[in-house]
């Protein structure tokens, strides 16, 4: 059972790296990469997994969340930008993705540049370390 | 009553824009613009840091072509500390800007672009995208996920990431080339071969069907200007500045790249962000050029390489002294590609990428310095003003998109005047719409550098009466 986390955010710009800080509290338990922006290669990089899981900071909610990657919108165009859902659906069909792709959503406060997490981005990163921890 | 229509936001592009179309009083098009809405202002961010940082923070210009903003940027650094590098950090530099090329256009070709040559201009906009290809293009698609992949490969296995990399500075590069690398690099080359000359026999196949959107979107005399290297040859890295009209004639030949400001100036509209740049003796607006795989092949007269230079040879036939058609970037992305996926394959064989000095060591010697180099999309320089300490005290960055801002504003204008035709009830159709996109995507403009935002590249029209009211706005998301 192969599982792979995608760490994606922007450690430059304060909470929004929190998921970066997700892979240091794992550590070498886990197969991941850390990324600022999803990119299509990563839909051949994930074909050969079991599950996926895209971590990813959000704002405006409570706690940790863990739900499955929805399909992708009728408008998706995969440009410059792309999210797990075209990420996955890529996969499937070209690369023969067969897995599980969850989206695990970190809460956070602020996006203000800086190397440092605020106190509730670091108590959410712990949550979600164990939460994985748990599940993969 | 004349009006102005608006598409808002231009989609498949990298960044924010808009175009706003202005109708007379017939409701025929009288002028249409193209808009950059986004402003960053990275030049400002730049003050009062040390030079040496400027590499890793120009990277984070964009996440499209971080490799070339690094290399502008150390190159930059290294006219400042006044050495000559090592060669094996030169022939470093020049790998990883051929991958940037590689992946950026495998995306501008395969993701953004294909949809409107394989499904048509008028195919409905739900469907007219990389995920509508899926059903009956899929090894297509398939192909240009892995060329891009390979070209980021590249990238991570040399630069130790591919998004933002920053692994060059002043004075060299911080990490050896290893024959591990190598060997993992050459076993992607068959494919990737492979893979363009499919892409390639396939457009060329395609290319006749396009004829009226090769005539006016984007079809009009300009100089092109790009690097060459000191033969007239195809040259990413270092080189002269060569500046042919649109017969392609040289008006200017083995300009120095780090004079730049002395033959190009900057001209500003009130509508866009985005600055306008011209060739000085020719005035503005006048004096407007192209920049990019297009002007870069205009240019050359030769690539160096065999499958690149006999492509090219085709290329030329298509113009009459230069390719004018803006609608050829694509065919010209095509060729780039192979030229430097031809190029890495001969690097991995140079005894001078393994060489163990990749570091040149000075302090500030200069106060001023100007590294330049090809972008994917075209000429790229960066500017740096110190004081005696090396901390920042000014920047200037000239963007590829910057220099294509004129021909595009043509561009649309162009293809608006050819294209757009308002039903009895003032609507137009979508695929009259999607063709004005469709002509600025040929510059693959990518709007985050050349404002220095943080682009996810959709595109508004809005329809703007002789009154000067707006009449409608199309917005789609991206």
């Amino acid at each position: 059972m192969r599982t792979l986390l995608i760490a994606l955010g922007n450690s430059l710009r304060g909470d929004d790296g929190v998921a970066h800080r997700v892979l240091e509290l794992l550590g070498a338990r886990v197969e991941a990469r850390s990324v600022m922006q999803l990119t299509p290669e990563l839909a051949a990089e994930i074909a050969g997994f079991d599950t996926v899981v895209f971590l990813d900071a959000a704002a405006g909610i409570q706690t940790v969340t863990m739900e499955d990657v929805p399909e992708p919108t009728a408008a998706a165009t995969l440009t410059h930008v792309s999210r797990p859902a075209e990420i996955v659906a890529l996969s499937t069909a070209l690369f023969g993705f067969r897995g599980r792709a969850l989206e695990c959503r970190i809460p956070v406060a602020d996006f203000a540049a800086g190397q440092q997490l605020s106190p509730l981005a670091e108590h959410f990163a712990n949550e979600a370390a164990q939460l994985l921890g748990q599940t993969i | 009553m004349s009006r102005i229509q608006f598409i808002e936001p231009v989609t498949r592009i990298e960044g924010h824009a808009k175009i706003s179309i202005q109708l007379d009083e017939r409701g025929q098009v009288s002028l249409a613009r193209f808009h950059i809405l986004e402003f960053r202002g990275f030049e400002k961010i730049c003050e009062g840091r040390p030079f040496q940082e400027m590499p890793g923070l120009m990277s984070r210009t964009c996440g499209i072509c971080p490799v070339s903003h690094v290399l502008a940027s150390s190159k930059a650094g290294d006219m400042l500390l006044g050495v000559e590098i090592p060669i094996a950090a030169e022939q470093q530099r020049r790998l990883l800007n051929y991958a940037q090329i590689l992946q950026s256009h495998a995306l501008s070709f395969f993701h953004l672009s294909s949809p409107d040559f394989l499904m048509g201009m008028d195919a409905p906009p739900a469907q007219r995208n990389i995920f509508g290809l899926l059903q009956n293009e899929s090894d297509f698609v398939r192909r240009g996920i892995r060329l891009r992949q390979f070209g980021q490969r590249v990238i991570e296995l040399v630069g130790g990431k591919k998004v933002h990399p920053g692994w060059s500075g002043p004075g060299g590069v911080h990490h050896r080339f290893t024959s591990e690398q190598r060997d993992e690099i050459l076993g992607w080359i068959p494919e990737a071969t492979e893979s363009l000359s499919i892409a390639l026999d396939r457009w060329k196949g395609l290319i006749d069907s396009f004829r009226p959107e090769m005539d006016f979107m984007g079809n009009f005399p300009s100089l092109f200007l790009a690097t060459v290297n000191e033969h007239g040859g195809l040259e990413y890295y270092d080189g002269l500045i060569r500046i042919v009209d649109g017969r392609g004639n040289a008006i200017a030949e083995k300009l120095d790249p780090k004079r730049y400001f002395t033959y190009l100036g900057e001209a500003s509209e009130d509508y866009s962000y985005v600055k306008f740049p011209y060739y000085q003796p020719f005035g503005y607006p006048q004096g407007h050029y192209r920049v990019g795989p297009l002007a870069r092949l205009n240019v050359a007269a030769y690539a160096g390489t065999p499958r690149a230079d006999r492509e090219l040879k085709e290329f030329k036939q298509r113009g009459e002294g230069a390719v004018c058609e803006s609608f050829h970037f694509h065919l010209a992305r095509l060729i780039e590609m192979i030229h430097c996926v031809e190029r890495i394959e001969e690097l991995m064989a140079n005894p001078d990428l393994y060489g163990e000095n990749i570091q040149a060591h000075a302090s500030l010697n200069r106060r001023e310095g100007v590294g330049s180099c090809e972008a994917p999309r075209g000429t790229l320089f960066h500017h740096y003003w110190v004081d005696s300490e090396g901390l920042m005290e000014r920047a200037n960055l000239l963007i590829a998109t910057s220099q294509n801002n004129q021909a595009m504003n043509l561009s649309v204008d162009q293809a608006a005047r050819r294209f757009l035709k308002a039903s009895a009830t003032g609507e137009f159709e979508e695929g009259m719409l999607n063709r004005l996109e469709a002509a600025i995507r040929c510059y693959d403009p990518c709007l985050s550098c050349s404002t220095h935002a943080l682009g996810q590249m959709p595109l508004m029209v809005d329809v703007v009466g002789a009154d000067g009211k707006l009449i409608r706005r199309i917005a789609r998301d991206c």
